[in-house]
């Protein structure tokens, strides 16, 4: 059956589609406003660059004013020389003058507050654990932190500095401030170069900084290695180096852990390279401060340092167990225990134990016009006056104030002491007065917590420096009666050295 | 001779206590020093007229006699002057103890 195919076509059907819409384009005109350029021309005055530089080593040199005939000059100083020469010697052994007062004048007594000083941003959260004075004597620079850890240490603490020479000074707000991540124990300025400043802090690492750089002021540290303390630094002090350079000063610090260490600064590697070590061992402690079954070579605590004004070797530490050494950077002690890793054989500093404190000694400090004479003062509440060749104290004072946690000499007056309390007050004796009862008590704190450090300014020598426990730190100006010193002080001072030596 | 007259200042200058060495010629204008420029010439000036007032008292009294030397003791320090025809020496040192 054939097939036949016809031509068909079929309506196209057509529908809207339900889910897409039909697109519309308009079209719009916009425009942004027209970008106006200008120049200007702008200059600033010149500007001149001066650089000053003051001498460390004071030269002698002699101007020069007018010309003049040097042969007459010559013959002239050729003949006054002699007398002069032997006046000037006659004058220091003269003992005409001691002791005149005019009785008209009048010495003032007062001890007068001139600042208190503080950092408001600290909240009064965090305690001055050390100040110090700078070698200029106008800067004082404070370490805050906290004694009382029970943990690890998360404060933040600071430390900050107030130039006291300026005008403009504001007393709740430091010229500088130095956040640290953990807590400061202790600082000293270099004894020569202003603006370095060595601190310790609550991890045991010591670092020295240079206030006169702009940004990072760390210039070296000691890390926190093996050759590191293991516990809180206690206390930092500068000391000479052998070399005969004048700038050559090593960081000596002791810590709780028992290490007393040197460090050598090396710029630039920015470290401290430990050069020195000792260790306090309880084979040192006297017979009857020793516990049976601990070993001999267990570390005691340091919590103190002071070094003699007059033998650059010998120095004093004070020790959590209450004990007073007498050590030499030289000596060659009993070597430490296995236990201890050190990169530099560390041992015993000590020649010489003195009879004990019953607390912690929290301070101690060498005098500057005795060469024997030390004071220390401790938990015990006692202020002892130590003679550097006998055990026994040749001098006990017990304010009755509380815990005592510094004490220090005057460095104006051979027989004036200074200490500071827990009960918040500033005690001054004068050894000469004969009584010991302080002729001064002063609030140290405002708030009458403890008071912590106290620091004698070395070169503005009627003013001292006080911290307490909030943050607050009070300068004290002494009054003459307290600074200017009359013949015999120093025979006074051997009199009660010499007692009970005999 | 000026190197002389350097090392006879250095000696007495390192003497203890000595705080400054000035020399002032017959007119009492200072010409050698080693203090700064005011506290020169304030005591140039000064002890010159001095030093000067006590050279004629002890010559009023006797024509035949001379100063010889003068010492001023102060609260702080002691001045000590040696007058001669043509120069005048002013060492000040500083009290001992003080």
């Amino acid at each position: 059956m054939p097939h036949g195919f016809t031509d068909e076509s079929l309506e196209p059907v057509e529908f809207k589609s339900t889910w897409k819409r039909e697109l519309s384009v308009t079209s719009a005109e916009s425009q942004t406003r027209e970008i106006r350029t200008d120049s200007v021309d702008v200059q600033s005055y010149d500007t001149l660059n001066q650089a000053v530089q003051t001498d460390l080593n004071g030269d002698f040199s002699s101007m020069l004013l007018v010309n003049t005939n040097n042969q007459n000059l010559a013959v002239f100083l050729h003949k006054v020389e002699p007398v002069v020469t032997k006046c000037l010697e006659k004058n220091l052994k003269s003992r005409a003058f001691d002791g005149i007062r005019d009785p008209n004048e009048k010495l003032s007594e007062a001890v007068t507050c001139v600042h208190t000083l503080c950092n408001a941003d600290l909240n009064e959260q965090l305690q001055v654990t050390g100040l110090s004075w700078n070698a200029t004597g106008s800067t004082l620079a404070a370490s805050f932190g906290r004694f009382d850890h029970e943990d690890w240490c998360t404060h933040r603490a600071a430390l900050c500095t107030w130039n006291l020479d300026r005008r403009s000074i504001k007393e709740d707000k430091p010229d500088t401030v130095i956040d640290s991540p953990c807590c400061l124990m202790c600082l000293d300025f270099h004894p020569i170069n202003p603006a370095w400043l060595a601190g310790g802090n609550f991890n045991g690492e010591v670092i020295l900084w240079d206030l006169s750089q702009e940004d990072d002021l760390i210039v070296a540290t000691s890390g926190i290695g093996d050759d590191a303390h293991r516990e809180p630094v206690s206390k930092v002090h500068w000391v000479k180096g052998q070399s005969s350079k004048k700038q050559d000063y090593n960081i000596v610090s002791v810590s709780g852990d028992g290490k007393v260490l040197i460090w050598k600064v090396d710029l630039k590697k920015g470290k401290l390279r430990l050069h020195k070590g000792f260790v306090l061992m309880s084979q040192d402690l006297p017979r009857n401060m020793k516990v049976r079954g601990v070993r001999g070579d267990k570390e005691v605590g340091v919590t103190s340092i002071s070094f003699s004004h007059e033998d650059p070797d010998l120095f004093v530490l004070g020790s959590e167990s209450g004990c007073l050494f007498k050590c030499n950077l030289h000596a060659k002690g009993r070597p430490a225990g296995s236990h201890i890793i050190s990169s530099v054989p560390l041992c015993s500093p000590v020649t010489f134990t003195f009879s004990p404190h019953h607390g912690p000694v929290h301070s101690v400090d060498c005098s500057r016009f005795h060469r024997n004479a030390f004071l220390s003062a401790g938990m015990d509440q006692s202020l002892r006056l130590y003679n550097m060749l006998q055990m026994q104290p040749v001098l006990t004072i017990e304010p009755g104030d509380g815990y005592l946690f510094s004490a220090k000499w005057s460095p104006a007056r051979p027989t004036v002491i200074a200490a500071v309390s827990e009960r918040g007050n500033l005690l001054l004796y004068d050894l000469r007065s004969g009584q010991m009862v302080p002729v001064h008590k002063l609030e140290a704190s405002p708030n009458k917590v403890p008071v912590y450090s106290l620091q004698f300014n070395p070169q503005e020598k009627r003013i001292l420096a006080t911290g307490d426990g909030q943050g607050y730190i009070r300068v004290f100006r002494l009054g003459e009666t307290l600074t200017s010193v009359s013949g015999h002080e120093n025979e006074v001072l051997n009199d009660v050295m010499s007692t009970g030596t005999e | 001779m000026a190197a002389e007259v350097e090392e006879t200042l250095k000696r007495i200058q390192s003497h203890k206590g000595v705080i400054g060495i000035i020399v002032v010629n017959s007119e009492g204008i200072p010409i050698k020093t080693t203090l700064d420029n005011s506290t020169t010439v304030q005591y140039a000036s000064l002890i010159h007229s001095l030093t000067s007032k006590a050279r004629s008292i002890v010559r009023d009294i006797d024509p035949t006699n001379d100063l010889k030397f003068l010492r001023i003791r102060s609260k702080k320090n002691e001045i000590m002057c040696a007058p001669d025809k043509e120069f005048l020496l002013i060492v000040i040192q500083q009290d001992d103890q003080s």
